[in-house]
């Protein structure tokens, strides 16, 4: 028996890996960029911003809509605060403080831009994204229990989930964001986006 | 059928197939819509029913029996902690990755299943050996944002009207005794077993050299089967050598009997036959006077 790790769904995890560069392109819409004009940027930036999310919203409403979900038994789970620093300080600081007086310096921010965005895909780090923390979701490394079971996977699960702590042995039902990312059922509500102040 | 599972409270339901492959099997799940989700309820819903109509009226089913010839279809169980249900057992509960291209070639696929849980936590795995599956991938731009398989109106993913087999928390609900032999791995199981078949008899027919019949059973599967039966049964226990060897005269089976030890020993050519005695399978009937009969049964029950 062979542990298969597959990867579908590629575009919607490009566009997961985009949304969670949300908060460089506001900062970048914000100061602006001498060599660009700012219509031009603020539109480029709005679209970066607003299509990857969109696409990250669409995704979660058609796995509530086909109920995409599996069941995720926890063996072991570490908390992945620590992803956030490390996307903070490999991503954001970097690109902010970086200056862009010619177009040269423009093509190499765009191009490490690039490698970034290709890193995190490559590496399934598309759930990393600060609109999760703002809607106050904790993201957990979830791995299988150990077992002598030779057709069970062997691989880590990513849960989005407003729990503080996940106990070993819990099960829990997950919605499909990808094959390795889900989303806790009972845990997403439309009005965390549109009505907050409903909640 | 009596399943451990609330099938008006499915909270989960999970769709898979069984592979073959170069390194030999896999398993591994994959993503389906809420209407396909709905067709396998439905199909657990259909082997229910009609499992329920192969039981006479009143009876319950029987213990699955590797030595027993059945019907196509056929209700007969196993409990999950059996011998046979290893490779079930295993199935049930492991925690199985997706893979989506999974039907990118259907003629390796050799099952698919159908993993359920209710709402109580009870889990439920369904599984059938496809009669014909094809599948074919769409690439439209929805299937980017979604990869899950579809059903769409022409015939491109056909499943079938029931399941061969339901596992719950406690048994195996066996529709299709020959479809769970093939995925249950039951030929494996049983030749696998033969050694500790034989010791167990053993211990009860001190009386037989059973060392011949054990290199034999261990590259039959008939015998390995009897053996598993005979032992499965207690049908070893309390036998009398002489009326044994009665039987087996009148039924042409030929045994000797070794002068060092007394021990009864068979011929290779008589073991399956020696093997039938003991399972109740060979018998004698004389309804005219003076000429009796000998039978051979592929499936039987007890009467009394």
């Amino acid at each position: 028996m062979q542990n298969i790790r597959r990867e579908g769904l590629s575009v919607a995890r490009l566009m997961m890996v985009l949304s969670s560069m949300a908060p460089l392109f506001i900062i970048w819409a914000i100061r602006g960029i001498a060599l660009i004009p700012n219509s031009l940027l603020i539109s480029v930036c709005l679209l970066l911003v607003a299509a990857p999310h969109a696409v990250l919203l669409i995704r979660i409403a058609v796995a509530r809509r086909q109920n995409d979900k599996r069941q995720i038994v926890v063996g072991d789970a570490e908390d992945n605060r620590t992803h956030l620093l490390v996307y903070l300080f490999s991503m954001l600081l970097p690109f902010y403080s970086a200056e862009i007086g010619s177009y040269r310096e423009l093509a190499a921010v765009v191009v490490a831009l690039g490698f970034i965005v290709f890193l995190f895909w490559h590496l399934n780090l598309h759930y990393i994204n600060l609109l999760f923390a703002v809607l106050q979701y904790r993201v957990f490394t979830v791995y299988p229990p150990k077992d002598e079971n030779p057709l069970s996977n062997r691989t880590s699960q990513v849960l989005i989930t407003r729990q503080r702590s996940l106990a070993e042995g819990e099960e829990i039902s997950g919605y499909r964001l990808s094959n390795t990312v889900y989303l806790e059922v009972g845990h997403w509500s439309w009005n965390l986006i549109f009505r907050p102040w409903k909640l | 059928m009596e399943l451990e599972f609330n099938l008006q409270a499915v909270e989960t339901v999970v769709f898979g197939v069984g592979r073959s492959v170069d390194q030999g099997t896999e398993f591994c799940e994959v993503s389906a819509d809420s209407d396909v989700q709905g067709s396998l309820q439905e199909m657990v819903e259909q082997t229910k029913k009609e499992a329920d109509k192969t039981l006479e009226s009143g009876y319950e089913p029987e213990r699955y029996n590797p030595a027993e010839a059945y019907g196509t279809k056929e209700y007969v169980y196993l409990p999950l902690k059996d011998d046979l249900t290893e490779h079930l057992r295993n199935l049930h509960n492991a925690n199985l990755t997706t893979d989506n291209d999974a039907l990118s070639d259907p003629s390796t696929i050799f099952c698919y299943f159908a993993k359920m849980v209710d709402g109580d936590g009870n889990h439920l795995t369904a599984l059938r050996r496809p009669t014909q599956f094809k599948s074919v991938l769409k690439k439209h731009l929805i299937a980017l944002i979604n990869d899950a398989v579809r059903q769409v109106e022409e015939d491109m993913f056909q499943l079938d009207y029931d399941f061969d087999l339901i596992v719950d928390e406690h048994n195996v609900h066996i529709l299709r005794p020959l479809g769970f032999a093939a995925l249950g791995g039951v030929q494996s199981a049983i030749l696998e077993a033969v050694p500790e078949n034989i010791a167990s008899i053993r211990e009860h027919m001190d009386f037989v050299d059973f060392s011949n019949i054990e290199e034999y059973a261990t590259n039959h599967p008939r015998a390995a089967s009897y053996l598993a039966s005979i032992r499965s049964q207690g049908q070893m226990e309390n036998i009398d050598p002489a009326l044994l060897q009665e039987l087996c005269n009148v039924t042409s089976v030929e045994l000797s009997i070794r002068e060092e030890d007394e021990k009864i020993t068979v011929e290779e050519r008589f073991i399956l036959g020696f093997l039938e005695v003991l399972d109740r399978r060979r018998y004698p009937i004389e309804l005219r006077r003076g000429a009796r009969e000998s039978y051979k049964a592929y499936g039987r029950r007890k009467t009394s």
